[in-house]
């Protein structure tokens, strides 16, 4: 049997009254590369955030392997579920190369120079090695969201989680970053990604899962889902969109 | 003309008064200092409890806090330094200085507190959030990440609440300590030189030389701090 790298079983979320997520379940298999999608509002970010604990889920199991996540041992898991957010949040006082060498140097998985290395090697492949001593507030926007999607790399995550992650860009720094995106794709990474790009989502997708009002009430492969939707909401949606 | 001149001349030239005048300058920034020290240690730790995540053991001290602040805030300074002096410390040989120190120190805090905790909520969420999903502990997010970045808001503020308290400790020549102030009074009353004018502006100087000095540190402080902000 393929290993899973996450079990959600009925996983809920509630923001005061307006329920979120109406009972997830959902699994992801080791080198997946799942596309969630759906409407604006429909839980999408929820979703993803309670995977790694942005939001804490008001019901429901999420594994990792075979590990419930609680409170207690949520920020071990984090090491190994790197997120990339659609503001790229690089920290603004840390220069890019403390961006990538923190984490990993306080938490002892590595020492400083073996960091710093493996830091400029990443930058050297993404082309910005003279930016390792420059401040987040020089970058353009999809240098900042490059640089964040390598400081994830730099945990050597197990899954990565990408919500929106070209969504603040202008177009022209879009295709830089899901072209790194589709190289890290390549290199096996198990991945999650929301994104309102579909051309990509096609492209990138093992799997496509579709939530809409809080439940995944869709979910195949990309020609399935693209080519032959089963539910009117997906035609609909779709319909909009391509 | 010619009076004030010679009134100034007099001022600088009788040792009493120079005298005084030190004296009172002294005993200002004496009380200036250390109520800075405790407004600066107390306020810290009542940011620091407001600004905790919430849960059940926190409620009792946020919300002492919480009223603490208020209070303070919402009342007088000078009744606030009656009340230290007639109610609290209405205990004969108690040291004045100390009292004073402990009511401006108390009040500060108040002020100091909301400071800081404004400049640790001003720094963006994502911040924190980036540093939760790389596995890093709350501790650590903190001394790393969002105090360096809240220190830029907050030293400017700060400095405003030293410059505060410098000049509100005038009031405590009203309970009859001899500060800078009541120093000017006294060398300008009917016993001394019989006119207020020159010993009050020279009280004024000495006031305006430490404020300007202390706004000239924290510019420079400010520019060290900025450096993260300059596109290199
Ligand atoms: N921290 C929060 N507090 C309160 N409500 C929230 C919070 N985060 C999200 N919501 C609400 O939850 C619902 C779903 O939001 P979510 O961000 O998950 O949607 P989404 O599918 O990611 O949408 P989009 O495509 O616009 O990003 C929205 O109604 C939103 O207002
Ligand atoms: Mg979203």
């Amino acid at each position: 049997m393929e290993e899973k790298i996450l079990k959600i079983k009925a996983l809920k979320k509630v923001f005061g009254k307006n329920k979120v997520l109406k009972g997830i379940d959902f699994e992801l298999a080791a080198g997946e590369r799942v596309v969630v999608l759906g409407p604006s509002g429909s839980g999408k970010s929820t979703f993803l955030r309670c995977i790694n604990r942005m939001e804490e889920p008001t019901s429901g199991e999420i594994y990792f392997h075979d590990t419930l996540i609680t409170d207690k041992n949520i920020q071990k898991m984090r090491q190994d579920i790197g997120m990339v957010f659609q503001h790229f949040n690089l920290i603004n006082n840390l220069t890019v190369m403390q961006n990538l060498t923190l984490a990993p140097v306080v938490l002892k998985l590595m020492k400083e120079e073996e960091a710093e290395k493996k830091a400029r090697s990443l930058l050297r492949h993404i082309d910005l090695l003279d930016k390792a001593e420059a401040f987040p507030a020089s970058l353009s926007g999809g240098q900042k969201q490059r640089i964040a999607i390598i400081r994830a790399m730099m945990m050597d995550p197990k899954v990565l989680l990408f919500d929106e992650p070209t969504s603040a860009l202008d177009p022209e720094s879009i295709g830089d970053v899901l072209s790194l995106i589709h190289e890290v794709a390549d290199a096996g990474m198990t991945m999650m990604i929301v994104t309102h790009e579909m051309g990509f989502a096609r492209e990138i997708a093992s799997r496509v899962v579709f939530i809409d009002e809080g439940k995944i009430i869709e979910e195949g492969t990309p020609s399935e889902f693209f080519e032959h939707p089963k539910t009117p909401r997906v035609k609909e949606f779709l319909k909009k969109v391509l | 003309m010619d009076n004030f001149f010679n009134e100034i001349v007099e001022l600088f030239t009788t040792p009493q008064y120079i005298d005084s005048m030190l004296h009172g300058f002294a005993l200002t920034m004496q009380i200036a200092f250390f109520a800075i020290i405790i407004g600066l240690v107390l306020g810290t730790i009542i940011a620091l409890i407001d600004t905790a995540k919430k849960s059940k053991w926190m409620f009792l001290p946020k919300l002492i806090c919480k009223i603490y602040t208020t209070i303070i805030r919402g009342t007088p300074m000078a009744l606030q330094l009656f009340i230290m002096f007639f109610v609290i410390f209405a205990i004969r040989g108690f040291p004045q200085v100390i009292i004073a120190v402990l009511a401006f120190g108390f009040n500060s805090a108040a002020y100091v507190s909301e400071v800081i905790r404004s400049g640790i909520q001003s720094v963006d969420g994502g911040q924190t959030e980036a540093g939760l999903a790389l596995g890093l502990s709350r501790f650590t997010i903190f001394r790393k990440i969002v105090a360096p970045q809240a220190i830029k808001n907050i030293i400017p503020a700060l400095g405003n609440e030293i410059i505060t308290v410098i000049k509100e400790t005038a009031i405590v020549s009203m309970v009859g300590l001899y500060d800078l102030n009541m120093a000017a009074k006294d060398i300008g009353s009917g016993q001394n030189m019989a006119s207020y004018i020159v010993p009050m502006f020279t009280a004024a100087l000495f006031y305006l030389a430490v404020v300007y000095i202390i706004t000239f540190v924290i510019k420079c402080i400010e520019k060290r701090l900025r450096r993260s902000d300059r596109r290199i």
